[in-house]
């Protein structure tokens, strides 16, 4: 039975978060029958003060799943706080780690799924400092789709090439494959960009602003110049 | 002209101290004005990814804390330095913090750089230069790259200098810079 955590690290607060539907995607990909499977929401664990049992937990994976957002460019300040502070457990702990295979699942606001690159080598970098095995990524470019179409045939594309990506890492988490894998890119819209940046500029930022009562040219607003 | 100095108050070493102590004389050489700001574990919440600071009260975040003061500061600058240890090749937690929530300072909208990456456009007719050093002992040359990859990748007036000790170095590397408002291309 191979011991596997997956963790939401969506910053948001009650509200559903991109990172959130893959984790629940990838976790049934994996199979019940072999594996035992831990979810970790990193935000509700620092609110609820269980930071420290998610790293006990954390320090006996055989496997990591991590999915979270692209915040400029790379992890929010969130997930830093997490790692950075899992890091200091594990020197603590060294002789207990399990040397556990990690994955990545990188979602952002643009269309470019390679913008995620660095936050997935980060990942790489965090895992090299606390002796686990990095495997791969999986980018996503414009994630907001998947909830904002789900069910949708705009992104039917795109979910069939997730599930199948979520089917790799099942089976790498399972297997002695020690070869190196790559990160698999997945773009959400089968639609020109230039489309959605159209949509949004003129008709998504503004009816959201209209629902807190406030008119598209209060959008522009320059609070801080003195 | 008016600097300011972003830390980490988590990561305070004798490197950083040195670090620290150069460029505020260098500055004080240059005759320019500076404020110092340092982040500690407990003064900024994380961001909660809630885009109100676009759509519920532009220009500002919607929690109040330390940020406001840091943002209002950033925009009334001509220069800023973030001094961050570099961790896993990126900005420490507390540096990042103040990273996520500095996106009150741009708009919601997408447009296209010249390489035809997305980008947000400015909220601003002029920022501030920006020069950020990832400091520690041992950097990897790996997460050195990396760290660099992510601060200029994507960015523009943006310098970046990776920090080991050697001060020969950064005053030269710190000489070679332009210190200058920056205009509105981010
Ligand atoms: C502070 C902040 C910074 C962001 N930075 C980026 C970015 O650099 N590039 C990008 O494409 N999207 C960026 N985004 C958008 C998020 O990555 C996007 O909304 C994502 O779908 C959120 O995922 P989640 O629902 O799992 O939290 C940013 C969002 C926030 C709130």
């Amino acid at each position: 039975m191979k011991n596997i955590i997956l963790i939401d690290s969506s910053p948001k607060i009650n509200e559903k978060s991109v990172s959130g539907y893959l984790i629940e995607k990838a976790a049934r990909r994996i199979d019940d029958q072999t594996a035992n499977k831990n979810f970790i929401n990193i935000r509700q664990s620092f609110t609820g003060h269980k930071i420290q049992e998610d790293y006990k937990i954390l320090i006996n994976a055989d496997a990591v799943i991590i999915a979270f957002p692209l915040y400029i460019f790379c992890l929010p300040g969130i997930l830093m706080r997490f790692l950075q502070d899992y890091y200091q457990f594990y020197l603590e702990n060294k002789t207990k780690s399990t040397n556990p295979k990690v994955y990545a699942l990188v979602n952002c606001g643009f269309p470019e799924p390679e913008i995620n690159l660095e936050a997935v080598r980060v990942i790489g970098s965090f895992c090299r400092h606390v002796n686990a095995n990095f495997r791969f990524g999986i980018m996503i470019g414009c994630g907001g789709m998947l909830l904002g179409a789900e069910g949708k045939p705009v992104i039917k594309k795109a979910v069939e090439k997730l599930d199948n990506a979520f089917a790799e890492i099942a089976n790498d988490i399972q297997n002695n494959d020690t070869e190196k894998k790559y990160n698999i890119l997945v773009e959400t819209m089968n639609f020109p960009e230039w489309i959605f940046r159209f949509l949004m500029n003129k008709f998504g930022w503004a009816s959201n602003a209209k629902k807190n009562r406030l008119k598209k040219k209060d959008l522009y607003r320059g609070p801080y110049l003195l | 002209m008016k600097a300011t100095i972003i830390s980490d108050k988590d990561f305070q070493t004798d490197l950083f101290r040195n670090l620290f102590e150069k460029i505020i004389v260098y500055f004080d050489s240059k005759g320019i004005e500076t404020k110092t700001i340092s982040i500690g574990r407990n003064d900024l919440a994380f961001c909660m990814g809630c885009f109100g600071c676009w759509v519920k009260k532009p220009g500002e975040c919607v929690m109040n804390d330390m940020m406001s003061q840091i943002n209002r500061n950033f925009i009334n600058s001509d220069v800023v330095v973030y001094l961050s240890p570099v961790i896993f090749g990126q900005f420490s937690a507390n540096i990042k913090n103040a990273i996520d929530r500095w996106l009150p300072n741009i708009l919601p909208f997408f447009i296209k750089r010249p390489d035809d990456s997305t980008m947000h456009p400015s909220r601003y007719k002029q920022y501030p230069y920006v020069i950020v050093v990832g400091y520690g002992e041992d950097i990897s040359d790996e997460d050195a790259q990396l760290f660099i990859d992510i601060t200029k990748k994507h960015r523009n007036n943006t310098e970046v200098l990776i920090y080991k000790g050697d001060d020969e170095d950064i005053s030269q590397e710190l000489d070679k810079i332009t210190l200058r408002k920056a205009g509105g291309y981010l």
